[in-house]
Formats: structure tokens, sequence, C-alpha cells
């Protein structure tokens, strides 16, 4: 991991116009402003990773179609 | 790539099994996801297959890398009235000028104890431009596991 040491009001810039500043200073948290193009989506880390895990979840079972279909109570069709 | 796969002559149209079905997809069945989706980053083209038999849960497949396949649901569907907030670089994500168009899929999770729709990151498509994304939001009164189907 690259590490810097920032003042308040200085910024890093990655990549193409990615640029995260040090807004406040504070005794257990500081405030960064972060300015990047819309392509790039800028998300808290601890929120991303519950989609992460939300998403994991979710993803393709072999049987999930037939559960679902039992949940609806219609019969599963034949996939082939 | 052989010359016969060049212009024109690219089939256009591709056979695909899933646990969902067998279908046929066009070329313009094709939903981009251009940054994937949380966890499956590598997977950038998606389709979106229905079969009667699951209706009204659909099944958004990935074409690429891992080849995931998720439940989804219009979240609508789930509440009336939901309705998710877009700003401005989200419209611009999806080459949308504004909301009225788009699409929102709620991805539906499956359970011992039943199913449940992830109505707080809703994926949502533009089907003018077939781009799409899964909204993180910072903050949300939908909650990430929404009972489907309670009695």
């Amino acid at each position: 991991m690259l590490v810097f040491t920032r003042k308040r009001n200085d910024a890093i810039i990655i990549g193409d116009g990615i640029e995260i500043r040090v807004l406040r200073i504070g005794r257990d948290s500081i405030r960064l402003g972060v300015k990047a193009p819309p392509s790039v989506p800028v998300h808290r880390l601890e929120i991303y990773e519950q989609i992460v895990e939300a998403n994991r979840a979710a993803a393709s079972r072999r049987d999930l179609p037939a559960a679902v279909a039992a949940r609806l109570g219609k019969k599963s069709e034949p996939t082939t | 790539m052989t010359a016969a796969q060049g212009e024109g002559a690219a089939p256009d149209v591709l056979r695909l099994y899933t646990h969902f079905g067998a279908f046929n997809l066009k070329t313009e069945d094709v939903i981009a996801f251009p940054s994937g989706l949380p966890g499956f980053e590598a997977d950038r083209r998606f389709v979106l297959l229905s079969a009667p038999s699951y209706e009204p849960v659909q099944c958004l497949q990935s074409i690429d890398a891992a080849s995931p396949s998720f439940l989804v649901v219009d979240p609508r569907r789930v509440l009336p009235d939901y309705r998710a907030r877009l700003n401005q670089s989200d419209l611009t994500r999806l080459g949308a000028a504004d909301e009225t168009s788009l699409l929102w899929l709620a991805i539906v999770t499956v359970n011992d104890d039943g199913l449940y729709a992830n109505l707080r990151a809703p994926v949502v498509i533009n089907p003018a431009r077939m781009l799409g994304f899964q909204l993180v939001p910072s903050d949300s009164v939908y909650p990430l596991r929404h009972p489907l189907f309670a009695e």
C-alpha cells in the first residue's frame, strides 16, 4: 500500500482526474472530498462490501428456478 | 477469427442454455454493465431472461467471466410505491436524460426460509442504450433483505 502524509487541504491524484482531498481533520475522523468522473463510482467500502456479500448470496445455484417455482406454487419446467 | 466471421457474416443469434431455460439471444439483447456488479466486477455483459413459469421473477444472466445469474423482480411488484433516487452522475452513467424510461430490478436471494429481494441496491437499466449498473446508495430507507411474496 502506498502511504502519504497529507495536511488539511492537501490532495492526492489517482489516474486521470480522480482527486482525493483532505477537507477536515478531527480527533477520530477525517473528512475527505473525492472528485471523479461519472464513470468511476465512489462508495464507502463497508457499504460496497455489504452489497458484494448480498450479491454473492444471490448468485446462481442450480436449483434456484425450482426453488422459486415451488415458492410461487408453480411447476418447474424442464430446461432442455 | 476467420474471415467468414467478419462483418456481415457473424451469426447474430446465440443459443444460450441456462438453468432458467434455453434462449436464442441477439446481440441487441445484451445489456452492458461497464462496472460489472459488486462482487462480479468482471461480468460486463448480461441478458434479461423471462419464462412464464417464473413470472414475475426474471433472470439476469451474465454471458461473461464467471457467468453468474441472478433472479430479479421489479421492486414495484414488491412495494408499489418503491422509488430509489438517482443523481445526475447516475443518469450520465446510464446515458439517460431523465428517469422516465428506466428499468428497475431488485436482486432476489433464495434462502431455506423463503425469498428475499434486495431493495436497497437495485439494478437500474436504460433500455434505450442497453446500459446498466447496480445502485450502491450510501443511505436508503429500503432493506437489503425484504421478504418476497410473504403470505
